[in-house]
């Protein structure tokens, strides 16, 4: 078949140049927006990836980052004694803000006093600084210039940096790794620690043990890992998710405006060509399949230009910004060229009208 | 019945135009009857806006008339919807037009292609198909062009290509030669006869061009929307001259009638008949 929507859209070079920007532009924005917002739900993984299968906070605290618990370390030992329960973890945490060679911070510290026994190198590696000494990630040494080595004050402690552990998907707070003596210095909070990290015997069932801690200390709360941090994401949910949708909406109102537009100019201008195909016996559905074809190139090479300028764009945005957080989800990509497709649809509405309209006796008029 | 009806291609039955309402009523054509059959070649003329285009328009089923019926093949496309016109107007109708009306964004054998793309044929077929067609009109090595880069002769040969992709047995084409050269013009008009003589086609030619009338067989003048029947054209065996049967001078001679423009060419006829009769053929004497 003769390609007339390609024959027709590549005639005019720069016009189909600067749609397929526009379309790639509105794209790129729904792509960027939606891989944000995953980076931003991400917040909280870092409960996900810690050994423990629940914690136990002080009853009514809501998360981890906007709610305050306190419990004593006596009460949480004896109360978190319960079947299932191979040991429980206290962990000291705090937003605060500290001194890095001039510039105040802010980043959650926490602190973890594992057990001896259940420290592994890859825990220690990740979590437990000797005494005196942190583990930032990269994204806090980028935001801070502090490096291993360096030195930041943390209230009144100077601790060393130890390491440097890779970027977290931790976007609202960059995490420091603290000695659980140093925190406790720190915070001043004596034997008061904020929650109870839950180590379960393998095989133990969450609910029961959870069950159980509750029975013996109603006061507590006990969260799974995955509720823990969904507490955090569902408070991004509620505050992030009406104005991202409205991000995405824009943008597919914007790559649906361009490739109407785009397609109804080209329409209008070829409107005695089409009026020649009419005359000569093209079928209505052969005209439609020309206009939805160049709507559909249209979109196509703007979804392909948009989606890999996403990823070019989040690659220097990540590089200006340490914190800027992207997570392209294949879902996501999947969802945007069904959009796009979409979109070409809609954008083909207008023109597919033009063209019913034009009277094909249009070819005898000079 | 006559040898045309037996071989009718087009027939138009009283056929009406009537465009507006009231006092701004017009009537751009008013009670045309003709009949077209395969082989012939028909030229209607007439002044700027005597209705010839209107004519045109609706005999190739895309216009409907206020009144009346058109026969293309024996179907009367009056009485169909628009979506059964469709497939006449891509099967049975080839369309020439004065200002060739190609698609210019793609190459030449890309627009007789098309065409046949439309009635189904697609892929290797098309594109020989289109290749043949375009071959034989001698733009074999300019298939590739973008249509817009030929010139008028060329871009109305292709159109002609076009027209005939699909086998119709009508040609309608208007003013065909109005945007070409006299050379280019005189080409056309020649492949048209020859189009219509070849391949038992009917052609219908809207005009003002005064040299189609010597390669037409009948010649039918429309004015104010009604028609008048000039007359068939024969040569003048003297002369060359086209001429009017029903108005030329006229002789009979050894039991045929001869036409010419004038009495001077009848009278050279007559002193010497030997010199015009060999070969010659009497009346009708097409070119």
């Amino acid at each position: 078949m003769v390609p007339v929507a390609r024959r027709n859209l590549f005639a005019e070079k720069g016009r189909f140049a600067i749609s397929v920007a526009g379309v790639a532009f509105a794209v790129l924005l729904i792509l960027i927006v939606l891989a944000l917002y995953r980076g931003f739900n991400r917040t909280g993984q870092t409960f996900r990836d810690l050994p423990g299968q629940l914690w136990v906070v002080q009853r009514g605290t809501s998360d981890p980052f906007h709610s305050i618990s306190l419990i004593d370390r006596a009460r949480l030992a004896s109360d978190t004694q319960v079947a299932g329960a191979r040991a429980t973890v206290p962990v000291l945490a705090r937003s605060m803000n500290f001194d890095a060679g001039g510039t105040q911070v802010a980043a959650r510290l926490m602190a973890l006093d594992v057990p001896a026994d259940l420290a592994s190198s890859d825990l220690r590696d990740r979590y437990l600084p000797p005494e005196g000494a942190v583990i930032i990630d990269d994204t806090l040494r980028r935001k801070t210039g502090l490096s291993t080595g360096a030195t930041a004050r943390f209230g009144t402690e100077s601790l060393k940096i130890e390491r440097v552990r890779p970027r977290s998907p931790e976007v609202l707070f960059q995490f420091v790794w603290v000695n659980f003596a140093d925190a406790q210095r720190i915070f001043g909070v004596g034997d008061v620690v904020m929650y109870g990290m839950v180590i379960l015997d393998p095989g133990a069932d969450p609910q029961a043990v959870a069950q159980a801690i509750v029975a013996r200390d109603p006061g507590l709360q006990v969260y799974t890992k995955d509720a823990f941090a969904a507490s955090i994401s569902k408070e991004m949910d509620q505050t992030f998710l009406p104005v991202i949708s409205i991000l995405v909406a824009i943008g597919f109102i914007v790559g649906a405006a361009v490739v109407g537009l785009t397609i109804y100019t080209a329409t209008i201008e070829r409107t005695r060509e089409f009026g020649v195909m009419k005359a000569v016996g093209g079928s209505g559905g052969f005209l439609y399949r020309i206009v939805l074809s160049q709507a559909a190139m249209l979109t196509g090479a703007g979804f392909v230009v948009g989606a890999l300028g996403a990823w070019g764009v989040a690659q220097l945005a990540i590089e200006a910004v340490p914190e800027f957080a992207t997570d392209f989800q294949l879902t996501d990509l999947a969802g945007v060229f069904v959009a796009a497709v979409f979109m070409a649809v809609l954008a083909s509405f207008m023109p597919v009208r033009r063209i019913n309209s034009i009277d094909p006796a249009i070819v005898f008029r000079a | 019945m006559n040898d045309c009806d037996e071989r009718q291609i087009l027939r138009a039955t009283a056929l009406m135009k009537v465009f507006g309402e009231g006092a701004s009523q017009v009537r751009a054509v008013d009670g045309v009857d003709l009949q077209v059959c395969a082989g012939e070649m028909l030229l209607i003329m007439g002044p700027s806006g005597s209705g010839k285009t209107t004519l045109l328009t609706m005999l190739g089923g895309l216009l409907r008339p206020t009144s009346g019926t058109i026969e293309v093949d024996g179907v009367d496309i009056t009485a169909l919807k628009e979506s059964q016109l469709t497939p006449i107007r891509r099967k049975s109708v080839g369309f020439i037009f004065q200002s060739f009306n190609l698609w210019e964004s793609l190459s030449v054998q890309e627009n007789v292609e098309l065409t046949l793309n439309m009635a189904g044929v697609g892929g290797r077929t098309a594109r020989s198909r289109a290749r043949a067609l375009l071959e034989q009109q001698g733009l074999g090595h300019r298939l590739r062009f973008r249509s817009r880069n030929l010139s008028g002769g060329e871009k109305q040969r292709v159109s002609i290509a076009r027209a005939l992709a699909n086998e119709p047995r009508l040609l309608l084409a208007d003013e065909p030669t109005a945007n070409l050269d006299s050379k280019h013009g005189r080409d056309v008009m020649h492949l048209l006869r020859d189009l219509s003589r070849s391949a038992e086609r009917a052609v219908v030619v809207v005009s003002h061009d005064q040299r189609i009338r010597e390669v037409a067989d009948r010649v039918l003048w429309l004015e104010d929307g009604r028609i008048k029947d000039i007359g068939q054209l024969v040569r003048d065996p003297v002369c060359g001259a086209s001429v009017e049967t029903d108005t030329s001078v006229t002789l009979e001679h050894e039991g045929r009638t001869y036409y010419f423009c004038s009495r001077d060419c009848r009278g050279k006829f007559q002193q010497s008949p030997e010199r015009f009769t060999s070969g010659a053929t009497p009346a009708p004497a097409m070119p």
